[in-house]
């Protein structure tokens, strides 16, 4: 259930070292960060707004737009670039016709890339969502987003 | 050597599930569920147990399961293999002869034991000695393997600077990459002076391609808890922060639990152990900074600020979080601390070698049979570790390099396999322990498309705070992109060198220092594959796209026409039953053709030059 | 200061302790190449062009963060520093626009005094890749562009906005390589929280954040700023005729070289096109353009034929001292009576009749810069960043230098991001909140017994009077949490120095007198005043407010505060000017309308005013004038109230003289000279000695502003020591009865100045102000400054800049009292009181309190006192322009 952002905040005890720990849950709750919220956790942690969006813009798992019900994370590790991660890549943009950094206009897809889940055991990995999908190919890919493609079709 | 297993006394057959990161994706959630539903059914569960673990480090195999007193061990465990694994845990039950027992990676030979599995039995597992044996979200079993004694005794039994001797005479390095004497850190902040400090556990394991900082989270949480609320007692803290990536959701997930228990049982909180000492313990998670693995980034982090470090000093010893003396160190340096305190400096100085005490745990990943997470004594050769443990390259392939250290790391080649691993060997050529990322590549690696990876990698995570990091890593990689698309010149080497030295000199911290390191070994060893990509626009391993092309062979196309439907781009022409043809001018060198024709047919060659050569 | 000796290239220097190398360095001539240094702000260390290299320390360390140690061995130059540093700058270089010629920070440039002694090779730089992005220039703001594709990143304009300014307008965003100086939502500046000062302008150490006037002065002048009563020192800089530059004095005390958007951009006015530049005489209802000969005859003829007390006169707290000394004396001693009075009655009335019954003066009792050492600051009614930027700043200070903020104020602003507590009480219930702590410091022993016993009087009768303020009374009339007051209280009795600031909301009240006197009451119980860092400082509005006031531009007193009514001032007076002088008390400058309206006063001189747009209940001010036999109005432009008038004269403005202001710290101030007015325009103090003079008065004949000043010397014992020389490179504060007296930086050190040397605490009762919402009129309406206009406009509306930054009145409201009013934002609506109605658009916000709504008086086009109730304070005769209740009905469609 979507919460408002005071009920959020009631957890905190609303000093300065809780602006990640408060931007984490803002988004956990919406999916991401907007300007509304930000001007609210300054607010909330009387600190400028400014510093909100320093900070926000700052690490790579703030995001400042809505995210597709499926966020596929791509991990560029070492060992899955040196297994094809490039490769599988291309085969994602391919397959569901958007880059890194965007989201499906259906809002059902959003694609980023993620410094290294730690599952290199498996390489090369996606995270979607909260899942590690790993050793894939780009039969895999295929595979995985099938109903991607079942999808359009029912569109058209 | 022989290896150890945890100290818990198995009086009936055990099952042990790995429920690491790599296994829980491999599918050992539903093992897990599944065996006890069969050993219910079996009428089984009075005499066996079945155990969710941490990881057993070897994630290439998951889902693992080990099953003792035996030490059998399962790998690649599908859900069709629970029912024969419940069977043969009956008392009459006989172990599995063939699937799912793990196979030699060199032989293809099955092996029933795990103490007979050269991935396991050349390693020395002190610190990994609970990851996969106990269950990390019971504290019973961690007490069960004399968890917390040493705590104990460091506060009934020890005075804070008999700590610290103790720590500095085991000779224990910060096992986060620069190998800093962990001591030094411990006697500063112990004679700072004033009451509030903090102790802070480094788990932000950005390197890519580590991730033995999240086994030993997910697998054995208490014996860094432990190891800092040690610290807290020894510097006089009474708080401190395990600063772990927001990425790693199990091992927080652990963390909290194993914290809540060990809250509950008098550990944490007030009044430890009825002593006078107080310690807490709260988990910050990382917001995704590979750079807030640098130690005033991460504390700018947990501050609430961007992670941009400052210039040391002041270190954080004297001046770290909140302005107050801070000790910051790794997972695994933590983890190293109740060994010293149980057993004492002398028996962990007796590990390693003259200038590196203990062990060193790597994550073994890329072009290598037995990927995995990895623990041997400080000075082991990297040769003993690819091959010995390792198991070599897969399919025989010849090895062409190992990256260690990650983005701060370098490329040696095989001349240098013999190196041992340690601080001071590693550094002296030209690459470095880092956190422990160890990735192996063999002749399908370019070495100058692996070089631009890590400073696209170091690109990107550059803070953006000082001018030679910001820019000079994005002027590494302009000229790198150049020269894999087959655009660069010969001295864009010696800019590259120049670049390097003074990115590494001018920059404000450890990542903008280190970021050219990737660049300057391989430069140093693989020369010769920059100049090929500059002279001859020739990549040897076939990978940078502007430097090869696709051609469809005359002679075996049969004009199936599985390749001109996937080509995105209709660069593939020819009637149905027709020789195809590519469009080079259209090609855009997706590979896709190459992958998808037919292997019987195998019609499609992926050669030298940007274009078909004109005869 | 304790001394370290070190060596430097060879050098021996000793230091003082805690220098920096590179400022050790700096400071003795020895050039380190830097960019993000700037000795207002804490080091960064980003550049990392500072690089030395110590003996017995590993590599390069960078010399703007390492301190000095006794002994230390530094070398600033070597191959390798050099290889390390050019590398930097090729790669800044190859990031930056090339073309230096085109750029206005030309010559002016660290990056270019960089590279000229680091040298970079420009091979080497044409072999790098050039970046491919390009930025847009931010050209939104109307005083300074910023342009990203010049910006290297030091981080100056940042940390100034946040260290400097507290404004936090920019910050870092995004990261790595794409790292940008951005705004929040990385919108264009002018949307941002930006409060265009320009303070990060004038550090950008290149030609990123650049003026847009870019015209080099050829000369500067050295005055002081004609906004607000913090007087800073600032630089005119002209060229031809004009004024093309405005920078604040790094070496005043007052300003410490920062100025706020008005002080460095406001001063446009000066030279604007509309400015009267010729006498106008209305003939058959319309001005027309005259002379001074023509103009002179009608006021003497017209001044002769009234009676004393048919006559009044305004003066202004915008001119100097002088202008207010001649135009006071004229008044008194020509026209022969006390009518005189100015805009102090509309600000500071309750001030000067509270405190001095309190206190003995009125004047604030400490100095600006004791603010920074101050341990609690309590700013009650006063929008402090807003009203005197400046003084915020050093409340910023403090704040960051450990003090604790408490702030009082119905409406949240700006200073409240500070606050340690905030409290936000119901308008006019500032006795009670006030008395409620007093309560809560008495209940918990808190007060300084000791300086009770030996310092004041009247304790036992104030004692009596608090048991009405129990914290349940008090927060039920309030509004405000008792634990805020029982906080604010410990805070302010306890963490000490402590220093209290108001402004108008303790003033602008039908019982202000009360709330100033509820307002010494607390500084007295607790000791907190007449000790360093620790007072009661009323924050003078316009820039010469204090000095008016100083020179006797009130009714009841000569100048130096000497009462008409006691004879030995009377005579004093008589005897120095040469006439006999009326015994009785003036009226105040509500009064004048009223006797005006009532067709008592026939004649009416007023300078430097516009009471149609400041004066509460304007409509009535209105009719007063249509009432008035002649009326002569001297300004520098044709105000509101100037229509009104018989005659206009052009008066010279702050920038076309010589003279004196003194600033609310009682700080008296050079103002100088920097252009020669055009056309006809005089001096205000001549053109009344001139008026007087013709009129056949003697004592009249000053040939320049120190003549003025010598006679001031003479018959002002306060101002008895401050000679121009004296006060040429930085001013004194009064007192400063003698020419060896250095001044006084904090007042009532030893005691009290009433006479018996006592403070006096003053038992009080809560009184509602005169009209407050009802049924038919259920909004309350405050009034409130902005920080880009000052007073009713005339100037700063005259600058385009400041019009395009703020050119608009809103009414503020609440967004539960908008929605249930089916009221949205920018949305036009009459808002109608009582007295009047005024057309004006919605700003929802929630820096009002729900039921309070909030104007400006800035804008002629909403005369916002055309709403106001002119509630009188029996005391102070202030009108109560803070409270009176107004509804708010949409427009037709």
């Amino acid at each position: 259930m979507i919460k408002s952002t005071a009920d959020i905040f009631s957890d905190f005890k609303g000093t300065e070292d809780d602006l990640i720990p408060v931007l984490q849950k803002v988004q956990e709750n919406f999916g991401y960060l907007s300007q509304k919220s930000m001007m609210d956790v300054g607010r909330f942690l009387r600190i400028p707004t400014s510093k909100v969006w320093a900070t926000a813009t700052f690490y790579t798992q703030f995001r400042l737009k809505p995210i597709g019900e499926k966020h596929i994370m791509l991990c560029r590790g070492t060992a899955c670039h040196v297994k094809g991660a490039p490769r599988i890549l291309d085969e994602i943009e391919l397959k569901l016709g958007i880059t890194e950094g965007e989201t499906s206009s259906d809002g059902k897809y959003s694609l980023e890339s993620v410094a290294c889940i730690g599952a290199c055991g498996l390489a090369p990995c996606i995270l979607i969502n909260e899942d590690v999908k790993g050793r894939l190919t780009p039969k895999l890919v295929n595979k995985l987003f099938e109903d991607k493609e079942r999808r359009d079709q029912d569109v058209e | 050597m022989k290896i150890r297993r945890g100290g818990i006394r198995m009086s009936n057959k055990t099952c042990l599930i790995c429920q690491g990161t790599g296994c829980v994706s491999a599918g050992s959630r539903e093992i897990h569920a599944s065996l006890e539903k069969e050993i219910e059914q079996l009428g089984l569960s009075k005499d066996v147990k079945v155990k969710r673990t941490g990881c057993h480090g070897f994630c290439e195999q998951g889902p693992l399961v080990v099953v003792e007193p035996e030490g059998l061990f399962y790998a690649g465990v599908k859900v069709d293999d629970v029912p024969d694994i419940a069977r043969s845990l009956s008392p009459q039950g006989e172990p599995l002869e063939e699937k799912p027992l793990y196979h030699d990676s060199a032989t293809g030979n099955p092996i029933t034991h795990y103490h007979d599995i050269s991935f396991y039995n050349k390693q020395q597992r002190t610190v990994l000695q609970n990851c996969g044996n106990i269950d990390p979200e019971e504290i019973g079993d961690y007490l069960a393997t004399g968890g917390y004694q040493s705590l104990r005794k460091a506060l009934f039994e020890m005075s804070p600077g008999q700590i610290v001797d103790e720590v500095k005479r085991s000779g224990l390095r910060g096992l986060g990459g620069a190998g800093f004497p962990t001591w030094i850190k411990w006697e500063a902040c112990q004679r700072a002076p004033g009451d509030e400090k903090y102790v802070i556990c480094n788990a932000d394991e950005g390197d890519p391609g580590a991730f033995q900082d999240r086994s030993i989270l997910e697998g054995d949480p208490h014996s860094v808890l432990k190891g800092m609320i040690i610290a807290g007692y020894a510097i006089g803290a009474r708080k401190g922060y395990v600063y772990v990536r927001a990425e790693y959701p199990l091992a927080i997930k652990r963390l909290e639990i194993a914290i809540d228990q060990a809250r509950k049982k008098g550990f944490i909180g007030k009044s430890i152990l009825d002593s006078n000492f107080s310690f807490d313990i709260e988990i910050f998670q990382g917001a995704g900074a590979f750079v807030c693995g640098e130690e005033t980034a991460l504390l700018a982090s947990i501050e609430g600020k961007r992670g941009m470090p400052r210039p040391r000093p002041p270190f954080p010893a004297q001046s770290g979080l909140w302005g107050k003396p801070t000790l910051i160190s790794n997972v695994k340096t933590y983890a190293n601390i109740r060994w010293i305190v149980n057993k004492g400096a002398d028996w962990f100085a007796g590990i390693g070698t003259e200038g590196c005490k203990g062990t060193a745990i790597f994550s073994l990943t890329g072009k290598i049979a037995n990927s995995g997470i990895v623990e041997v004594p400080m000075g082991i050769t990297l040769r003993e570790i690819i091959y010995g443990i390792g198991g070599g390259i897969p399919g025989g392939k010849p090895f062409k390099a190992v990256q260690t250290g990650g983005p701060s790391g370098g490329c040696l080649p095989a001349e240098l396999l013999d190196t041992p691993v340690d601080f001071d060997s590693l550094k002296a050529a030209g690459s470095m322990m880092g956190s422990g990322g160890m990735v192996v590549v063999d002749e399908d690696t370019c070495i100058v498309d692996l070089a631009r990876y890590f400073v696209d990698f170091a690109t990107k995570e550059s803070c953006g705070e000082c001018a030679p990091c910001r820019l000079g890593t994005n002027q590494m990689l302009d000229i790198l992109n150049d020269i894999v698309e087959g655009k660069g010149e010969m001295e864009d080497i010696d800019i590259l060198e120049s670049l390097g030295m003074g990115i590494k000199k001018g920059s404000l911290c450890g990542l903008g220092q280190t970021a050219p390191n990737p660049v300057l070994t391989t430069l140093k060893y693989f020369r010769e594959e920059y100049e090929e990509h500059i002279i001859e626009k020739k990549c040897r391993a076939k990978v940078c796209k502007d430097l090869i092309h696709f051609i469809i062979m005359p002679d075996r196309c049969t004009g199936c026409h599985i390749c001109t439907k996937v080509c995105p781009v209709n660069a593939i022409s020819g009637d149905p039953k027709q020789i195809h043809e590519i469009d080079q001018e259209l090609c855009i060198k997706c590979g896709l053709c190459f992958e998808k024709c037919p292997p019987k047919f195998g019609a499609i060659e992926k050669n030298y030059g940007s274009k078909v050569m004109e005869d | 200061m304790d001394m370290l000796s070190f060596n430097i290239n060879g050098k021996l220097l000793t230091v003082g302790k805690g220098k920096t190398i590179l400022e050790a360095a700096l400071e003795n001539s020895i050039y380190i190449p830097n960019l993000c240094h700037h000795p207002d702000l804490v080091p960064s260390g980003n550049c990392r062009m500072c690089i030395v290299e110590i003996e017995g320390r590993r590599g390069q360390i960078i010399s703007c963060t390492t301190p000095v140690e006794e002994g230390m061995v530094v070398r600033t130059d070597s191959q390798e520093i050099s290889h390390v540093r050019q590398t930097t700058l090729e790669l800044i270089h190859a990031n930056h626009t090339q073309d230096c010629t085109n750029c206005s920070s030309n010559s002016a440039c660290e990056l270019q005094k960089v590279t000229a002694y680091v040298g970079v090779n420009e091979e080497r730089l044409g072999r790098l890749r050039r970046t491919r992005q390009h930025y847009n220039i931010d050209d939104s703001n109307p005083f300074f562009s910023l342009d990203h594709n010049k910006c290297i990143m030091c981080g100056i304009c940042i940390r100034t906005c946040d260290e400097v300014q507290g404004v936090n307008a920019l910050d870092y965003g995004f990261r790595g390589f794409n790292t940008v100086v951005s705004t929040f939502g990385d919108k264009p500046i002018k949307e941002s929280v930006c409060e265009s000062c320009g303070e990060c302008v004038v550090r950008c150490p290149v030609g990123a954040l650049t003026f847009k006037e870019t015209r080099q002065p050829t000369f500067e002048v050295k005055t002081v700023c004609a906004y607000c009563g913090v007087g800073c020192n600032i630089y005119l800089g002209v060229r031809g005729n004009k004024i093309v530059s405005s920078r604040g004095d790094r070496d005043s005390i007052v300003n410490k070289g920062r100025l706020c958007v008005k002080g460095r951009f406001g001063y446009e006015f000066v030279n604007h096109e509309d400015r009267l530049k010729v006498p106008l005489i209305k003939k058959n209802g319309t001005f027309v353009e005259s002379t001074w000969e023509e103009a002179f005859s009608i006021i003497v003829e017209k001044f002769s034929a009234v009676e004393s007390k048919q006559f009044a006169a305004f003066t202004s707290a915008k001119m100097t001292n002088e202008d207010n000394y001649v135009i006071q004396k004229f008044t008194r001693a020509v026209m022969g009576t006390n009518n005189i009075d100015h805009c102090a009655r509309l600000c500071h009335a309750p001030t000067v009749s509270g405190l001095v019954q309190s206190l003995g003066s009125g004047a604030m009792t400490n100095s600006i810069d004791e603010f920074t050492n101050a341990k609690t600051i309590f700013s009650i009614g006063s929008n402090t960043t807003a009203a005197h930027p400046i003084i915020g700043l050093h409340i910023k200070e403090a704040k960051r230098k450990g003090a604790k903020i408490i702030v009082a104020n119905p409406k949240e602003i700006d200073l409240c991001r500070f606050a340690d507590v905030f409290m936000q009480q119901y308008p006019g219930t500032d006795v009670v909140l006030l008395m409620g702590m007093m309560k809560v410091i008495i209940d918990e022993h808190l007060q300084d017994e000791e300086f009770i016993k030996t310092r004041t009087e009247g304790y036992d009768e104030f004692l009596d009077s608090l048991t009405d303020f129990d914290l349940d009374t008090t927060e039920k009339i309030t509004g405000v949490p008792k634990g805020k007051i029982i906080e604010a209280a410990r805070l302010y009795a306890t963490n000490t120095p402590s220093s209290l600031v108001y402004a108008m909301g303790i003033t602008q009240h039908s019982h202000g007198t009360d709330n100033v006197l509820a307002v010494s009451n607390l500084a007295l119980l607790t000791g907190s005043v007449g000790k360093e860092s620790s007072g009661i400082n009323p924050l003078r509005g316009q820039n010469n407010v204090q000095g008016a006031c100083d020179m006797g531009g009130l009714p009841d007193v000569y100048p130096g505060y000497q009462k008409v009514t006691k004879p030995w001032a009377k005579e004093k007076f008589e005897e120095h000017w040469g006439v006999k002088l009326d015994p009785e008390e003036g009226l105040t400058h509500t009064e004048i309308f009223d006797e005006i309206e009532k067709g008592n006063i026939k004649a009416l001189y007023q300078v430097g005013e516009n009471p149609i747009l400041s004066e509460a209940d304007s409509n009535h001010v209105k009719r007063a004038l249509a009432n008035l036999d002649f009326f002569v109005v001297q300004d520098i432009f044709m105000t509101e109230t100037a229509k009104y008038a018989d005659i206009v004269l052009p008066a010279a403005s702050f920038a076309e003289k010589d003279g004196t202001f003194t600033n609310t710290e009682r700080r008296v101030q050079r103002v100088r000279k920097a252009v020669i007015p055009e056309g006809e325009t005089k001096d205000d103090w001549w053109i009344a000695s001139e008026i007087a003079r013709r009129m056949g008065a003697k004592g009249f004949d000053y040939e320049s502003p120190n003549d003025i000043m010598d006679e001031i010397n003479r018959v002002v014992p306060i101002y008895g020591g401050i000679t121009f020389e004296r006060i040429e490179d930085e001013g004194l504060q009064w007192p400063c009865p003698t020419t060896n007296h250095p001044g006084t930086k904090f007042l009532h050190g030893e005691k009290f100045t009433r006479p018996n040397g006592l403070g006096k605490l003053f038992p009080l009762t809560y009184k509602a102000s005169i009209e407050l919402p009802d049924s038919e009129y259920p909004l309350l309406l405050t009034t409130d400054r902005s920080l880009y206009h000052y007073h009713t406009s005339t100037m700063t509306r005259k600058v385009k800049g400041l019009e395009i930054l703020d050119g608009e009145e809103f009414l503020k409201v609440n967004p539960e009292d908008a929605q249930q009013m089916e009221i949205s934002d920018g949305e036009y609506v009459t808002v109608r009181s009582r007295r009047g109605d005024v057309r004006v658009k919605i700003k929802i916000t929630r820096i009002v309190p729900k039921g309070i709504a909030s104007l400006t008086f800035h804008f002629h086009e909403t005369p916002t006192n055309e709403l106001t109730i002119c509630a009188i304070d029996p005391v102070a005769k202030i009108p109560e322009t803070k409270v009176c209740s107004i509804r708010v009905e949409k427009m037709e469609t």
